[in-house]
């Protein structure tokens, strides 16, 4: 029993981690109607790892880490404040289109890369279950640092989340928004290569649109989709060790029929609340 | 000689797909639901997965209705969804689907051997040694659908333009809803065996973005589609013939090229408009 509960609190230490901080993301993203940014942001990265090989780095050295790193910053640094303007090419078109190119550019260059579909595929599937409790204290520390930078422009990004954009200069709203994508380029770097592609997506949409359906206000959201979160994979976990079922897609499921339940039964409070 | 036999079949193939993603990335856009050709992908293969269970061989005639009956499934969830809850946007709901398809796949049948090579399939598809048949096969079934479209136009058309007037106009919108997106899911579901999810994707959002910038009206918009969408075919497929890279990365990329272009364009027009007022 203490075997299991210690072979099981690294995961599970490393989903709080994510939670913590992708959840807070995740409720902005929601809001923002920028729903695939991590996808898109996770795809630039893996062509930034490949780009860094044909410049000579080798594979997990820390040049490849920068190159990688700073292509990344540069494409979201341009998203953030490029802000292109037209009525039907929102931001979720651009970053649809960003995913593509990345994707497309990656496979142009995967016969030039050695091993370049695994840098394509490796963004799919996580390790939760082989995290390191040094890997978990890094990650950790690099969160905290980008979460008391939001505590400090906690207003400011939500102003910009709201669209209250007239409280602000336009140059101000651009810095703020730089802050908010770099910092965010960096948390999902970061949570991709714990949790893979899909479990960072569904911790930030997921928690988020379960809190959307049932509060209001902004601290009441912060607060429930922590709490879906934790919820979520805590349970995950636990029915994965159980049933010999891989971790991430656990999580995912499970967060997915949260959701559903919240979104039927607050459903039917609407319509009893219409009703009478 | 030989290169324009052995192209021909991706050309035509190419021709095809731009023809019906020309058309329906336009309803795409403005209904905002960017990624929902990767979720029906995905729950279509989610199908097969799951005929897999019962020993069905992915080569079986019954995986097509079993993965057609898991898209008409998703295409009632999203229609019905919609109307109650404006609060969250589709696209979230459709990026949920698509995170908990790719994942329950995995739930269902542990990550089989070779099963990287299977997504790189599904991400980029072939469509070099695509066959005359498919093709013919997934022409049939376009112009079926783009018929249906073309004959309703006047319910998909403002369903897509405003959904909250077409609700007061007396509309069936849930109906409509549900065959919109259950006739987005098929043309999916053979173009991905065509294409791959990325050129699928590409040619739904490219074309119909860079039409966005130089027209408002459909039919325009579709004619604007339908020319870039050829000759980019055209640039990418020779491209990948005398490079030899992968085709369907080789067309999205100078699809990407021409949206830059366009947006040059656009502000040069923007501008003479300007100058010649002033």
């Amino acid at each position: 029993m203490m075997e299991t509960l210690l072979f099981l609190a690294t995961p599970f230490a490393a989903c709080v981690i994510l939670v913590l901080i992708l959840c807070y993301f995740g409720n902005h993203i929601l809001s923002r109607g920028v729903i695939f940014v991590d996808i898109a942001v996770a795809q630039v990265a893996a062509l930034g790892t490949m780009i860094g090989i044909l410049l000579g780095a080798s594979e997990g050295s820390l040049f490849s880490l920068l190159i990688s790193l700073g292509f990344t910053l540069i494409i979201v640094s341009a998203f953030a404040v490029s802000k292109f303007q037209h009525k039907e090419l929102s931001q979720e078109v651009i970053i649809g289109i960003i995913y593509c190119m990345a994707l497309a550019i990656a496979y142009l260059l995967v016969d030039s890369v050695p091993g370049g579909s695994n840098f394509v595929q490796k963004t799919f599937t996580g390790a939760i279950l082989w995290v390191t409790w040094s890997d978990i204290l890094k990650t950790g520390l690099l969160f905290a640092v980008v979460g008391i930078v939001h505590l400090l422009i906690y207003q400011k990004t939500l102003a910009i989340t709201e669209n209250r954009k007239s409280e602000m200069t336009a140059a101000a709203v651009r810095l703020y928004d730089l802050i908010f994508y770099i910092t965010f380029g960096f948390v999902v770097v970061e949570s991709v290569k714990i949790g893979g592609i899909f479990v960072v997506f569904m911790f930030l949409i997921g928690p988020a649109a379960i809190a959307m359906f049932l509060a209001s206000t902004w601290r009441m959201r912060f607060l429930l989709s922590w709490s879906a979160g934790l919820v979520g994979s805590f349970f995950g976990i636990l029915l994965s060790y159980k049933f010999n079922f891989p971790n991430g897609p656990t999580i995912v499921c499970i967060l997915g029929a949260m959701l559903l339940t919240t979104a039927l039964v607050s459903r039917k409070r609407v319509n009893q609340t219409s009703n009478t | 000689m030989e290169a324009l036999l052995f192209m021909s079949a991706p050309f035509v193939a190419c021709l095809t797909l731009i023809g019906i993603h020309g058309y329906f990335g336009i309803h795409v856009l403005k209904r905002g639901i960017i990624f929902i050709d990767i979720a029906m992908a995905q729950i279509a293969a989610l199908g097969v997965t799951f005929a897999f269970i019962f020993h069905i061989d992915h080569e079986s005639p019954w995986t097509y209705p079993v993965s057609l009956a898991f898209v008409s499934l998703a295409a009632w969830f999203f229609s019905s969804l919609k109307c109650k809850q404006p609060r969250i946007c589709m696209e979230a709901i459709i990026g949920i689907s698509y995170a908990v398809a790719a994942t329950a796949a995995v739930l269902i049948i542990d990550k089989a051997a070779g099963s990287h090579e299977h997504t790189k399939e599904m991400l980029i598809g072939s469509i070099l040694w695509v066959q005359w048949p498919e093709i013919i096969k997934s022409v049939l079934v376009y112009s079926l659908i783009g018929g249906f479209h073309v004959l309703f136009r006047h319910k998909f058309i403002p369903l897509s333009e405003d959904y909250e007037a077409a609700i007061k106009s007396g509309m069936k919108t849930r109906v409509w809803d549900f065959l919109f997106y259950l006739s987005l899911g098929i043309v999916v579901m053979h173009s991905v065996r065509i294409g791959g999810i990325l050129i699928v994707f590409a040619f739904l959002i490219i074309p119909s973005s860079i039409s966005a910038l130089f027209s408002t009206k459909w039919l325009p918009r579709i004619i604007i589609g339908w020319l870039t969408g050829t000759v980019v075919s055209l640039l990418g497929l020779i491209l990948s013939w005398h490079k030899d890279v992968p085709s369907g990365p080789a067309v999205v990329l100078f699809l990407g090229i021409f949206l830059v272009l366009a947006i040059f364009a656009r502000r040069i027009i923007k501008q003479k408009v300007t100058q010649g007022a002033s």
